[in-house]
């Protein structure tokens, strides 16, 4: 059975580059280029994965970001997916989970999707309470942290990773699923996947076209504030251990007090 | 006039940059040092169309020109593994073949060189460096075959091969004694080749050889382009050779002045970091700008030769680009090794084993003073000694 699958997809700022909080509002500087966040990289991955098993299957991203940045999703776009939602509007700036919940829920609302693939949590902001809460705003069965993705576009298998092993979930689709990164390898764009992806429709929506008010949304409709950021704890320089024929003991024992092994 | 790079371009970078990074120059100096080759990393370069980008669609190529190469090429030296193959393999053989070959050459050929096979360029030799015309490499024809005999030196690549594109005298111009030419796809195993390795000083994967042709017969069908008017096919080749060329300088002094720029900021020696000093900071901005001219000139170069191959334009701005590249990647590299200071030296480091391809490029795809002889007679109109 063809499926829609609509993967949530955060642009951040580029991880490897310098980043910086306003001073007002105490929230991360976005004004800069932005690109795909790599956890979400797995869920386009596994999206494309699963709509590649069935004929006539799609994959449709769904993000919201400000300024109508599409970096992040042109890189969705050259992976494969097929066409992607922007929800880009000044009144979202300093919205929080919730609200985005409400507007990405919006958004997927319209792509009638029959699976929901996000990451479990964004690699900027790591909050990882979106996805249920768009779960729940959408009235699907969320399932989380799953390392492996199974359908046969009736129903969902997933295992799902706990801190012991794995639960083996089923539940019927239309569905939430929150990804791992072990879940998949994400590819690599092609040539001909990179060339194709500009062509590729982009939808970009403001918040009044999803039926949404601004008052719910943005530091308006926000109902969590910053009250206050700190410096991060400078690491420790850790311990250095010279090898005097014992280092191998000595890593065993160390790995051994911090319960890995 | 728009210098924003488009799109797809970043794109092809970033996808590009990923994929080196994720094998880096530690993994290129293991292969080099362990005589291996740079197999994998190219393996998966290709597997993303990334070496056909440049071919035809038709071939399975991406369709695209010598700029989407110029990136490919760029971005793997950036990140540390320079890919020396690309100008032969890709920038080289497969730009002629697609140029030159009839249609089924290109059917027999191009998908395999899209997909990683290499095919290696066989044109300089002992008596005839730098002067095509003097090439002694003889095709003789016997009815459906030709007979090469002769030799080559410098050829890069050939173990890893699977053919050679290798360039011979099929005939001399009565006129000017020049030597005609033809060019043919031979296979490297072809009964009657031979190979002899030159150890050379540089730390690349890419094997370097002399080759002997005793009688080496190559089907009439293997002939690329017309019989004697080999020079004018070699010539479409040359600008794509220089051009990439130019890339993997300016690859190469992108990592360089990155690790330097890291060294600076976190080595502290006199309670400040030494990035804090201009004699350490001066000379990085310096090689920086001269970098950016050149990967600017390359571009250039790209954009012409993709649009108006062949022309005066574009000949000028592959060698003016070539040029510039290789001077901008030995001075970064330079620079970058003083700032380190002895450390610049250092296996771990990973900069002073890069010094032997900066210099060789320099010297090769063509000299600096073959370059300036061109720039002196095409470009300045000046007199000519030779």
């Amino acid at each position: 059975m063809a499926m829609n699958v609509v993967v949530c997809v955060k642009q951040i700022p580029d991880p490897a580059a310098p980043s910086s909080l306003d001073p007002g509002t105490k929230t991360l500087n976005r004004s800069g280029k932005l690109i795909l966040d790599d956890s979400d990289s797995y869920g386009v991955e596994m999206a494309l994965q699963l709509a590649g098993n069935v004929e006539g299957s799609e994959v449709t991203l769904v993000s919201m970001a400000p300024g109508g940045e599409v970096s992040g999703l042109r890189t969705a776009l050259a992976m494969g997916a097929a066409r992607a939602i922007l929800v880009s509007d000044d009144s979202l700036a300093g919205s929080d989970a919730l609200s985005t919940a409400k507007v990405l829920a919006a958004a997927i609302r319209r792509a009638e999707p029959d699976l929901v693939i996000a990451a479990t949590e964004s690699t900027d902001g790591y909050t990882g309470t979106l996805p249920v809460q768009v779960a729940e705003l959408l009235g699907l069965p969320s399932v989380t942290f799953a390392k492996s993705v199974a359908t046969d576009g009736r129903n969902l298998k997933v295992e799902r990773q706990t801190e012991a092993g794995y639960d083996e979930v089923e539940c019927p689709l239309p569905a939430v699923v929150t990804v791992t990164a072990g879940v998949v390898e994400p590819r690599y764009p092609s040539f001909k996947g990179i060339m194709a992806a500009k062509s590729k429709p982009v939808e970009t929506l403001t918040v009044s076209d999803l039926g949404l008010d601004a008052s719910q949304v943005g530091w308006a409709g926000a109902r969590q504030e910053i009250t206050d950021v700190s410096e991060a704890e400078a690491r420790s320089a850790g311990e250095v251990v010279v090898d005097e024929g014992d280092g191998a003991e000595r890593i065993v024992a160390f790995l051994e007090q911090v319960k890995v092994v | 006039m728009d210098f924003a790079e488009s799109e797809e371009h970043e794109l092809l970078r970033s996808a590009t940059g990923e994929i080196a990074r994720r094998f880096g120059h530690d993994y290129f100096v293991q292969q080099a040092r362990s005589s291996g080759s740079s197999g994998e990393l190219w393996q998966a370069i290709a597997d993303q169309g990334f070496l056909g980008a440049h071919l035809p669609e038709a071939y399975g190529g991406g369709g695209g020109g010598i700029s989407e190469l110029t990136i490919v090429c760029e971005e793997t030296a950036t990140q540390g593994c320079p890919l020396l193959l690309i100008l032969v393999s890709a920038a080289i053989c497969a730009e002629l073949i697609a140029r030159f070959g009839t249609d089924g050459q290109k059917a027999a050929w191009l998908p395999g060189l899209v997909a990683g096979e290499k095919m290696a360029f066989a044109i300089t030799e002992p008596d005839a460096g730098s002067n095509s015309h003097r090439l002694g490499t003889t095709a003789r024809r016997d009815g459906d075959l030709y007979v090469l005999k002769g030799t080559k030196t410098f050829i890069s690549g050939v173990d890893e091969a699977s053919r050679l594109l290798v360039v011979t005298r099929t005939g001399t111009d009565e006129e000017s004694g020049r030597g005609r030419l033809s060019l043919f796809v031979v296979d490297a195993d072809a009964p009657g080749l031979t190979r002899q390795r030159i150890p050379v000083e540089m730390t690349i994967p890419e094997k370097q050889f002399t080759l002997f042709f005793d009688d080496v017969e190559v089907p009439a069908d293997r002939l690329l382009g017309q019989e004697h008017e080999g020079l004018r096919v070699v010539f479409h080749g040359l600008n794509p050779e220089r051009i990439t060329g130019a890339a993997i300088g300016n690859g190469i002094g992108r990592y360089a002045l990155a690790k330097a720029a890291a060294y600076a900021n976190d080595r502290s020696v006199w309670g400040v970091p030494i990035a804090t000093h201009q004699g350490i900071a001066h000379p990085l901005a310096t090689a920086k700008v001269e970098l950016e001219l050149a990967r600017l000139m390359t571009a250039k170069a790209a954009w012409l030769h993709d649009h108006d191959p062949g022309s005066a334009a574009a000949g000028e701005a592959a060698n003016m680009a070539k040029y510039a590249a290789a001077e901008a990647a030995l001075h970064c590299l330079d620079v970058a090794i003083q700032t380190h200071g002895g450390n610049g030296m250092t296996t771990e480091f990973g900069l002073a084993d890069l010094w032997g391809l900066a210099r060789l490029l320099r010297i090769a795809p063509v000299s600096r003073e073959m370059i300036l002889n061109f720039v002196a007679g095409h470009s300045l109109g000046l007199a000519k000694s030779y």
